[in-house]
């Protein structure tokens, strides 16, 4: 069918180049598939419901009615008082933070250690039994978000818990009860630590990939010019597949303003203190519980924005800490420049 | 196509990645949430009025129910759905489970198309300051015969209309008679000669005499610190009386700081103190904290509703007995007597005005009030409704059930409840400031004015619908 209609088109192009285009069926259709149904999609799904959302959040809706009050920004400046929500907000803020930057780190670690990390002798490799390592560190990521959640509930259960037993069989008697997630000192670091855990394993599996694609001759004259595995990771791996690390610290920072589903599952009252309490499990209740629906609605646009700040300072400091092209740049000149030596050093 | 603008490329990609992940969290928050539409409301133009159809049910309707599955399953809605079968040969009734009320039934309250009978209880029940407006009354309820032929407010226990109405409007039907109390093993205690603490000094005496057995007084877990809650308010409003109520529910100003209430919480922080608690509270799921108490006895007093014996069915160790006291007062002459009960019908089943059938609604609440239905509840969940006196002796085998009909009749008239609690949904707050003060971290003091920032904050919300409680 279409090819019928390409051949005049082929022929023509060069003659009409710089003027409209002809709208022929096969640009037609094609504009349908690729461009007005992929934005129907996204104005209908995405666009009209942030339009929507902010709306309401601009009124008194209560949740059940079908009729709204307009109340302007008294929901937004009832926000910024509401010392709760604040206290929310704080702790999505150190979530963010702390988690995508930990994960990462350890993630890089150990897909380092996957890759590079072996014999300093021979072809550059990983350590011995490495693709055993990969799966089991896939592991966590193939157990659904809730039930992480509620084992790693059950594992921080003071009495009956399996930390508690272990601390306390190795002699440590001061943990006999210890309530790790209803402590104040506790709550938030051991919770960290539960959604580092869950995602460590996922951005390994990222990360060796990227780093498979490193070209292997720029790690070789690398190691020629007497470069460690540490220097090699430091200076070579994590330039090039900065862009990956990017992608996944604004990934994780999403995850980690949100930890909805971790925080519900261990702590569903927000923790001691309200130490665990994120924005949208307060955002949860206050829609839920307490049908205010309008209020809940402009925490839900603050979360937005913090999000897209996020991603801002993330987008930021990486253009600022050496621009995003350079480094490639100068690691693809480095690594052109070092392949014949390479070669040489092979042959 | 065109690899050579590589780094183009790429950037165009980030930027769409970063504008899709920008919208899941909020597309996921909000989008989920149904948005108000138009208004179609449709009742049924319904048979002729008569003492067998009190609410001109019509022959050929059909009715929906959705019914909270939680400590009391929802088969018990289907029974009275099919007597109401039997009496209305051609009417279809769907009667279906739900747990998460709030969520399942918020678009069809948008929408205009809610089901005819809702059991709005459970954590995620709907608050009843948003959807009040939208409910019909059930007085007429009350007033209709049961299918046995008598008046139905006349086999009642009395009360029983005061828990679903709000700012004087009867809209919420509680079924199931729901006792507050403290409870213990009646083997437990004699075995050791101990009896029910009547003060709160003998409250802590019992906690010594517990600690010299090597065991607690009372364990609480995250999700239940309110628990603690409920008991001091109780507890207090025994010993000041009405004025010391009418003052939390009127989110008055030094309502957290009365005496009566100050007492009763210096009375608990002594028993924090003294680790009367099993410790670690704040960290253990409710129902394994509650286990040491019905299973491991290693706390021996346990205040909670009378749902507990069925919500720890499995976990209660054999010869229990579990039984009810009454709260603890703070002196011997309480304002109100010490057999004063927190009582107060819970379950409650709603009908909206926009369903398709609301009168097929308060037909199935007629069948759920006879006798056959009543007492087919009583004896399969071990609860008492709010039917009276169709609970046995023996009751059905359940000491529990036994107890609570007994400290019912003991009350007599002293029965009271509040509102203010669930109405404002307090809960989610007060568990934080509960959790840290069983905790030892903070005193009665810091108790207390943490709960009032609580009161204050919804008092000083205007847009917050408030009750007016006179009584």
């Amino acid at each position: 069918m279409t090819s019928t209609t390409t051949t005049p088109g082929g022929l023509e192009r060069p003659a009409v180049r710089r003027r409209r285009r002809k709208l022929t069926f096969d640009r037609v259709s094609f504009m349908a598939v690729f461009l007005i149904l992929p934005l129907a999609i996204f104005v209908i799904f995405v666009i009209s419901p942030f339009v929507q959302a902010l709306y309401y959040s601009l009124t008194d809706w209560t949740g059940f009615s079908p009729t709204m009050d307009f109340v302007g920004l008294s929901n937004y400046v009832k926000l910024f008082g509401d010392d709760i929500f604040l206290h929310a907000l704080r702790n999505n803020v150190l979530l963010a933070v702390v988690v995508p930057f930990v994960t990462i780190v350890l993630a890089l670690a150990i897909s380092v250690m996957i890759t590079i990390g072996g014999p300093s002798k021979g072809m550059i490799r990983g350590l011995k039994g490495s693709s055993f390592y990969r799966v089991i560190s896939f592991f966590p990521y193939t157990v659904p978000a809730i039930v992480i959640g509620l084992i790693w509930a059950e594992v921080y259960d003071p009495s009956a818990g399996l930390l508690n037993g272990v601390l306390t069989g190795l002699g440590l008697k001061g943990f006999a009860d210890f309530p790790w997630l209803g402590d104040t000192r506790t709550a938030m670091p051991v919770s960290m630590f539960v959604i580092v855990w869950s995602f460590v394993g996922f951005y390994t599996v990222l990360f060796v990939a990227a780093i498979k694609g490193v070209p292997a001759e720029t790690l070789e004259a690398a190691r020629l010019d007497g470069a460690g595995r540490l220097r090699m990771a430091v200076s070579i791996v994590i330039p090039q597949i900065r862009d990956n690390v990017q992608t996944a610290y604004i990934y994780l920072g999403i995850a980690a303003l949100d930890a909805f589903v971790y925080m519900q599952a261990m702590n569903p009252g927000g923790g001691p203190d309200n130490s665990t309490l994120t924005m949208s499990q307060e955002l949860f209740t206050v829609a839920f519980r307490k049908g205010q629906f309008g209020y809940a609605t402009a925490m839900g646009v603050v979360l937005a924005a913090v999000t897209l700040l996020f991603a801002a300072v993330v987008f930021t400091v990486s253009r600022l800490t050496a621009g995003r092209d350079v480094p490639r740049a100068a690691s693809v000149r480095r690594a052109e420049a070092a392949a014949p030596l390479a070669k040489e050093s092979r042959a | 196509m065109s690899t050579k603008d590589g780094s183009l490329g790429r950037r165009t990609f980030m930027r769409g990645a970063l504008a899709t992940a920008v919208a899941l969290p909020l597309a996921g928050t909000l989008a989920s949430c149904a948005a108000p539409s138009g208004n179609s409301s449709s009742s049924s133009s319904g048979a002729k009025k008569s003492s067998d159809n009190p609410f001109g049910l019509s022959e050929t309707a059909s009715i929906e129910a959705v019914i909270f599955n939680g400590g009391y399953g929802y088969d018990y809605v289907q029974y009275a759905a099919k007597q109401v079968q039997k009496k209305f040969g051609k009417t279809t009734i769907k009667v279906s489970p739900s747990t998460q009320i709030a969520q399942e039934l918020q678009p069809r309250f948008v929408g205009g198309n809610p089901p005819d009978l809702i059991d709005n209880s459970g954590a995620g029940a709907i608050g009843f300051n948003t959807i009040t407006d939208q409910l019909e009354t059930l007085d007429d309820v009350f007033e209709a015969d049961n299918y046995e032929g008598t008046k139905i407010s006349d086999t009642l226990y009395p009360a029983v209309k005061d828990p679903g109405t709000y700012s004087g409007k009867f809209v919420a039907l509680n079924y199931v008679m729901t006792v507050y109390a403290v409870w213990y093993s009646a083997s437990l205690f004699d075995e050791n000669g101990w009896t029910a603490p009547k003060t709160w000094d003998e409250t802590l005496d019992l906690g010594s005499k517990a600690k010299a057995k090597g065991k607690y007084l009372f364990v609480w877990g995250k999700e239940a610190a309110s628990y603690y809650l409920t008991m001091a308010l109780d507890s207090a409003i025994k010993e000041g009386g009405k004025e010391v109520r009418l003052a939390l529910e009127n989110l008055e100003k030094n309502a957290w700081s009365q005496k009566p209430l100050m007492d009763v919480f210096k009375a608990l922080e002594t028993a924090v103190k003294n680790g009367f608690f099993v410790p670690g509270g704040a960290g253990t799921q409710f129902t394994a904290a509650q286990a040491k108490w019905s299973n491991d006895e290693q706390a021996i007093l346990y205040p909670s509703g009378g749902w507990i014996e069925n919500e720890m069915k499995k976990a209660t160790k054999s010869g229990f007995k579990m039984t009810g006291a009454p709260e603890p007062t703070v002196s011997d002459s309480p304002t109100m007597p010490y057999e004063s009960l927190r009582s107060a019908a819970g379950e409650p089943f709603i009908v909206p005005s926009q369903g398709k059938s609301p009168a097929g609604g308060k037909e199935i609440l007629r069948a759920m009030l006879s006798k056959e239905a009543a007492t087919n509840f009583s004896k399969t969940k071990l609860a008492p409704t709010i039917v009276k006196g169709l609970v046995p002796d023996d009751g059905f085998g359940s000491t529990a059930l036994v107890s609570q009909t007994k400290m019912l009749d003991a009350a007599g008239d002293n029965v009271f409840n509040y509102q203010f609690y669930d109405y404002y949904g307090m809960n989610t707050d007060a568990l934080v400031v509960w959790n840290s003060f069983l905790s030892g971290k903070l005193d009665a003091t810091g108790l207390s004015q943490g709960m009032q920032k609580i009161s204050d904050k919804v008092a000083n919300d205007s847009s917050v619908k408030k009750l007016k409680v006179t009584d």
